[in-house]
């Protein structure tokens, strides 16, 4: 059995000036401090919120949209299967008969309170149609008054999914 | 002629209170700013006024203005009232009063007058320094014994342990100077540090007495309960502190109060160590003899130095937000900048051509110096926050340790050491 002894640091003159090390400590901490002074884009604080954060995918499970179908009209039902699922309860959806032939039904109004939504993408799972996806990349939800954080049929509608960011390559 | 002695002595009076009172918004922002670049973060950038930022300067009054406006209280358990309100006042006051014997600029001479340019015209110097650095402790022991609480009382006592190990190192550092500067009165010292060593070297404490400069320096990290000797608060360990207890602007004094002291310890170590309002290499008779030569190099410099700066307020002074006011005040920054500099260049030109006579020259020069202060001034604050960002704090007993076994024999030898060379010399 090879005992293994470590060396014991402190003990020659220079360690025990402590002088030296604490200059070490300084260089260090200046070097960064002048690498930031120089240019402040060398700092990767986000500036939440005016700035997504750079590492989003495709796959992040952002802000909601409701997709449309290939003519541009909107894909949901109005089944409610979403807000049956949502353990938020947080889906508000009213119903309303669709008159121009391509299905039977529509939501007349359909929102969803933010301050509610636990993005736990249920939603998503139980749409049949796949009319709901929380694929925008969209992260970070700031508004001045928790009315503007219900999200109506026309915004959620408006969202565009995410195309994968242009940092990326 | 009264008015004149009157004009002068408001002026030092203003220029102390600006110096040590109107530097403690600029130290803080210095201080969060700092340490967020030292920890590769931004700092306070966001509170602004129509868009300016100034670079975050503006957090500082918000935060003071916060203090202000907070509630006052005053736990029930606490008897000593008096004591409990006058500590924070003691902790303000005595930092506050040491800044008074700084003299920021030479003796002005106007009209066959000379003025002492400090805000007290005193020749205590060092002494009065002394004197009211040991006070402000007192402070801190008191409010930490009213604050009836056991943390308090802990932090008051460790800063009073804290104080009298480093005070005896502190007087014996400054002992040494003295002998190599042969006076208390702080004005001399800093004429004395005009001079040249060996006619290349300025004559700065630094290089006549590197040992008592380190020695000081450590003391008064110290004696303002810097880190990494702040274990006065060590909030790791007892709570806040001897300030437990305060908040709203009684604990607003503290704070104020340690940025303060800081600041007038950096005065005083720039005083006895750094040169204190000397340019090196140039004394205020060389800048008195060669004056127009020194208007020509500012009209040079100043600009350079605001072009590399407007670029750099260019390029770092951004918001992400295009439609953001914030935005504006980059350019807003660099207008300012060019306003002052035509407005320098153009002093400069009336001075070359009509000449300013022997009064505006005096006054110039001592511009100028308090000018050369306040930059040292500010680099001097800068290594108490560099330091305070590098260095964990000390344990207690490694703190006295440090204290009374290596420091004070170190500064005892430098004495007997400096004492032989002066005895050996003969001067």
């Amino acid at each position: 059995m090879g005992i293994k002894i470590v060396p014991r640091h402190g003990n020659t003159f220079k360690e025990k000036l402590y002088l030296p090390a604490i200059l070490g400590g300084m260089k260090v901490t200046f070097s960064h401090f002048i690498k930031n002074l120089v240019d402040t884009s060398n700092i990767k604080t986000v500036s939440y919120p005016e700035e997504e954060p750079e590492d989003i995918t495709e796959r992040y499970r952002g802000l909601h949209r409701l997709t449309k179908r290939d003519d541009g009209s909107i894909r949901c039902t109005a089944c409610f299967l979403c807000a049956t699922a949502c353990p938020a309860e947080c889906i508000f959806i009213e119903a309303t008969e669709r008159e121009d032939g391509i299905d039977e039904k529509m939501p007349a109004k359909f929102s969803i309170d933010l301050l509610e939504c636990v993005f736990c993408g249920a939603c998503v799972e139980a749409c049949p149609c796949d009319a709901i996806r929380m694929d925008t990349g969209i992260f970070s939800i700031v508004k001045e008054n928790r009315e503007d954080f219900v999200l109506d049929k026309e915004t959620l509608l408006s969202h565009e999914p995410f195309k994968g960011n242009k940092n990326d390559d | 002629m009264t008015s004149l002695i009157v004009g002068v002595v408001l002026f030092n009076i203003i220029v102390s209170l600006l110096l040590s009172l109107a530097i403690v918004p600029i130290l803080v922002w210095m201080e969060r700013r700092v340490a967020g670049f030292i920890q590769d973060r931004l700092g306070p950038n966001r509170c602004n006024i129509g868009g300016v930022r100034l670079g975050g300067l503006i957090q500082s009054f918000a935060d003071m203005l916060k203090l202000v406006f907070k509630e006052d209280y005053t736990p029930e358990s606490i008897k000593e009232k008096f004591f409990f309100m006058i500590a924070p006042v003691i902790v303000f006051a005595t930092a506050y009063l040491t800044f008074m014997v700084i003299p920021f600029a030479d003796d002005l001479e106007l009209g066959g007058k000379t003025f002492i340019m400090q805000a007290l015209p005193i020749d205590l110097g060092i002494l009065w320094f002394l004197a009211f650095a040991g006070l402000g402790v007192y402070g801190l022991i008191i409010g930490g014994w009213a604050s009836n609480n056991k943390y308090s009382l802990l932090g008051g006592i460790r800063a009073a342990a804290q104080v009298i190990s480093y005070e005896a190192t502190m007087g014996l550092a400054i002992i040494s100077i003295l002998i190599v500067y042969g006076s208390v009165n702080l004005g001399d010292m800093v004429r004395y540090q005009g001079g040249l060593l060996f006619g290349f070297i300025p004559a700065w404490g630094i290089v006549m007495q590197p040992l008592a400069a380190i020695l000081f320096i450590i003391t008064a990290f110290a004696e303002t309960n810097r880190a990494p000797f702040d274990i006065a608060e060590g909030e790791s360990e007892i709570v806040g502190g001897f300030h437990t207890e305060y908040s709203a602007m009684k604990f607003g004094l503290f704070f104020v109060g340690e940025y303060v002291a800081m600041a007038a310890s950096s005065a005083i170590i720039i005083t006895l160590f750094f040169g204190g309002y000397q340019i090196p290499w140039v004394n205020t008779s060389t800048l008195k003899e060669n004056f127009d030569i020194f208007l020509i190099f500012i009209a040079i410099v100043l600009p350079t130095l605001s072009f590399f700066f407007a670029r750099w307020i260019k390029k770092n002074n951004t918001w992400p937000q295009k439609d953001d006011s914030r935005n504006k005040e980059a350019g807003w920054l660099i207008k300012a900048l060019i306003i002052i500099n035509i407005l320098v260049i153009l002093a400069v030109l009336v001075g070359l051509v009509f000449g300013i006579g022997h009064d505006g020259i005096s006054m110039t020069v001592a511009l100028v110096q308090l000018v050369t202060f306040i930059v040292k001034l500010f680099l001097m604050n800068f290594i108490f926050i560099w330091v305070r960002w590098t260095l964990p704090r000390f344990r207690y007993d490694q703190l006295q340790d440090l204290g009374w076994r290596i420091l004070l024999p170190l500064a005892m030898a430098n004495i007997l050491i400096t004492g032989l060379f002066v005895v050996v010399l003969g001067d």
